[in-house]
């Protein structure tokens, strides 16, 4: 455990001893308020005390950009810069690496999710009192984000352990999660069996009920099935090293 | 299995895909001993070492270390050994005091115990005036050192050293050669190399492998006279002769110098100068040098040098892998093979090797292939 934590906090600390961190960090702020703000007329347009789209473009915005640039370095820079044997050779789990690697990489994106608290603070509580907010669509909300992240971080560090190349684990976690998000929206212009596989694996339709104040066990069930597959996947590929 | 044993390798063989990396590798090394671990390029060095730290698993045979099977506990067999990776892999993002005590952390050590051993550490491995630099602005030379200390940190009684010599300069070679003898004198140290000279300065004893076999297990002397041969290098002048004798060409220097009795076979080694240079080898413990002296007389041919080599470590490694490079590469072998080619095919192949850990056995055609190219 101890080492799990060992590997987490270094893992987390390299974002920061790097600019990526901040890059991420002010950038994904400064779209986000871009988005919030102002996107077609945004948040004055819909005249409500309301955050809902918040929980629409913080997902997306994770799934876009966030989590493909978090965690495409995580094994993959490992193994291209042969440090994987450094760290595997000490006297550490597989497993303690993998989920090391999978909390440092989570703590960031919770970190970037959980600053967005700051809206709600700052809209409805101090400085500015827009109007009573709703409480329980926002709580409902971030939890649905942070069952978000951790699937898409999961799905993000499974990619990331199957190729040295950097930029392709970046490519495609970007379209994984991006087709995992927007497959919902496509099944709404389609029909038939497919059409219901799509709307039942899409991100978008899991995230609405959280959105709405809902919390569902099946939606919270299907973010950590997906979440325990990908970190039991990126482990069996870790191991795979050992017998190819 | 003695007590002593402290690494101990049985029948150990490693497949990727079709390739075989190592072909039934037995081998001990006994509590004290510094060995050096030698073999040409993809001879199975690293593979080797790497299922003694477990980050490969063998395809058959045991590994035990410290009487560990490296199956049945590999926490306890990497606990009990340092263990420097080719080419010091370092997180180069991380300042050398963080990444040293982010090793003790995940090696679970105290901070008393990791104050007192990187004390230690500083003062073996001369790392005080990089302490709180940035790994990415290391030299080569004390990254090795950081990635030695980083070994040493727990003070383990086994060292695997793969390759820790590679790409430096002289001096640093001699430093880290220097460091490594200190650490080996309490110590048990295995140690890849394909630099003769630093293990005939650093260990007792050697295992050469070749093509994934043992060639030669043993202390150095009794490696030395296993192959034996004696090497002449006779240097003559090709523009004059002696008064009234013509200069002779390289051919018929060489004929001339294959006749004598005794001599095996020579060829002609490269040189800058208006000289003919030609290397001889003759038979186990003769000497040929007057021989050769009166033949140059005889013709009036102007010799300006003669050198006598006993058997070097570098030939006994030459003659013993031999085959195995001419095969590999697919070419007639070409001792002319000088010391800088040996480095850089070195660093291609070690990049290549890195990726036979994810199991491609197209790398290993890519290794040969590059090889091939290169000598072409």
């Amino acid at each position: 455990m101890n080492t799990l934590l060992t590997i987490a906090k270094r893992e987390f600390r390299a974002y920061f001893d790097s600019p990526l961190a901040y890059v991420v960090i002010c950038l994904s702020f400064f779209g986000l308020g871009l988005m919030f703000f102002m996107y077609q007329g945004g948040y004055w347009q819909i005249d409500r005390a309301t955050l809902q789209p918040l929980f629409e473009y913080v997902p997306a915005g994770l799934a876009m950009l966030v989590v493909p640039v978090v965690t495409m370095r995580l094994m993959s820079e490992e193994r291209r810069s042969g440090t994987l044997e450094m760290l595997i050779t000490l006297p550490v789990k597989d497993s303690d690496v993998i989920m090391g690697k999978y909390l440092g990489a989570l703590g960031l994106v919770l970190t970037v999710v959980l600053a967005s608290l700051a809206y709600p603070i700052l809209m409805f509580k101090f400085p500015w009192t827009l109007g009573p907010m709703d409480m329980g669509p926002v709580l409902s909300g971030y939890v649905g984000l942070v069952l978000y992240s951790a699937a898409a971080v999961a799905v993000g560090l499974l990619i990331s352990s199957l190729t040295e190349s950097q930029a392709v684990s970046f490519f495609i976690t970007f379209f994984v999660l991006g087709a995992f998000w927007f497959s919902g929206s496509m099944a709404d212009q389609m029909d038939g069996t497919f059409a219901n596989v799509l709307h039942y694996v899409s991100f978008q339709s899991r995230m609405t009920g959280f959105m709405r104040g809902l919390i569902d066990t099946r939606d919270v069930v299907f973010f950590l099935s997906i979440t325990i597959l990908a970190l039991v996947v990126s482990f069996r590929s870790l191991e795979r090293r050992k017998w190819a | 299995m003695t007590a002593d044993v402290m690494i101990q390798a049985s029948d150990l063989t490693k497949r990727f895909g079709s390739v075989r990396a190592l072909d039934k590798i037995s081998f001990e090394v006994e509590k004290g001993e510094v060995v050096g671990f030698l073999g040409p390029n993809g001879a199975g060095k690293s593979t080797t070492m790497r299922i003694l730290t477990c980050f490969l698993a063998p395809t058959s045979g045991t590994a035990k270390v410290c009487g560990v099977d490296v199956f049945d506990d590999p926490l306890e067999v990497r606990r009990n050994l340092g263990y420097l990776p080719q080419r010091a892999p370092l997180y180069t993002d991380m300042v050398v005091r963080d990444y040293l005590k982010f090793v003790a952390d995940v090696r679970g050590l105290d901070a008393a115990a990791f104050r007192r051993s990187l004390e230690s550490i500083i003062e073996v491995c001369g790392l005080a005036q990089v302490l709180d630099k940035d790994i990415s602005a290391l030299s080569h030379g004390f990254r090795q050192r950081v990635g030695l200390g980083q070994a040493l940190l727990h003070n383990p009684q086994i060292l695997v050293l793969d390759e820790p010599t590679a790409d430096l300069d002289p001096n640093e070679k001699a430093e880290v050669i220097r460091y490594i003898k200190e650490i080996g004198k309490d110590r048990t140290v295995l140690l890849s190399t394909h630099n003769l000279s630093e293990v005939e300065e650093a260990c007792a004893r050697a295992i050469i492998v070749s093509k994934g076999k043992v060639v030669a297990d043993g202390p150095l002397e009794e490696i030395r006279s296993k192959t034996g041969s004696v090497r002449y290098v006779v240097t003559v002048d090709e523009r004059q002769g002696m008064p009234g004798k013509s200069a002779p060409n390289v051919a018929e220097l060489r004929q001339a110098l294959e006749r004598i009795r005794g001599a095996v076979r020579s060829r002609e080694l490269p040189t800058d100068e208006k000289v003919h240079k030609v290397e001889l080898s003759g038979a186990k413990d003769s000497d040929l040098r007057a021989e050769i002296f009166q033949l140059m007389v005889a013709q009036g041919w102007l010799m300006l040098e003669l050198r006598r080599d006993a058997q070097s470590l570098d030939a006994v490694f030459r003659d013993l892998t031999r085959g195995d490079e001419a095969m590999d590469r697919g070419l007639a072998f070409d001792d002319g093979d000088s010391d800088e080619d040996d480095e850089s095919d070195d660093t291609d192949s070690e990049s290549d090797d890195d990726s036979d850990a994810s199991g491609d056995a197209e790398a290993d055609a890519a290794v040969s292939g590059t090889e091939e190219k290169k000598d072409a």
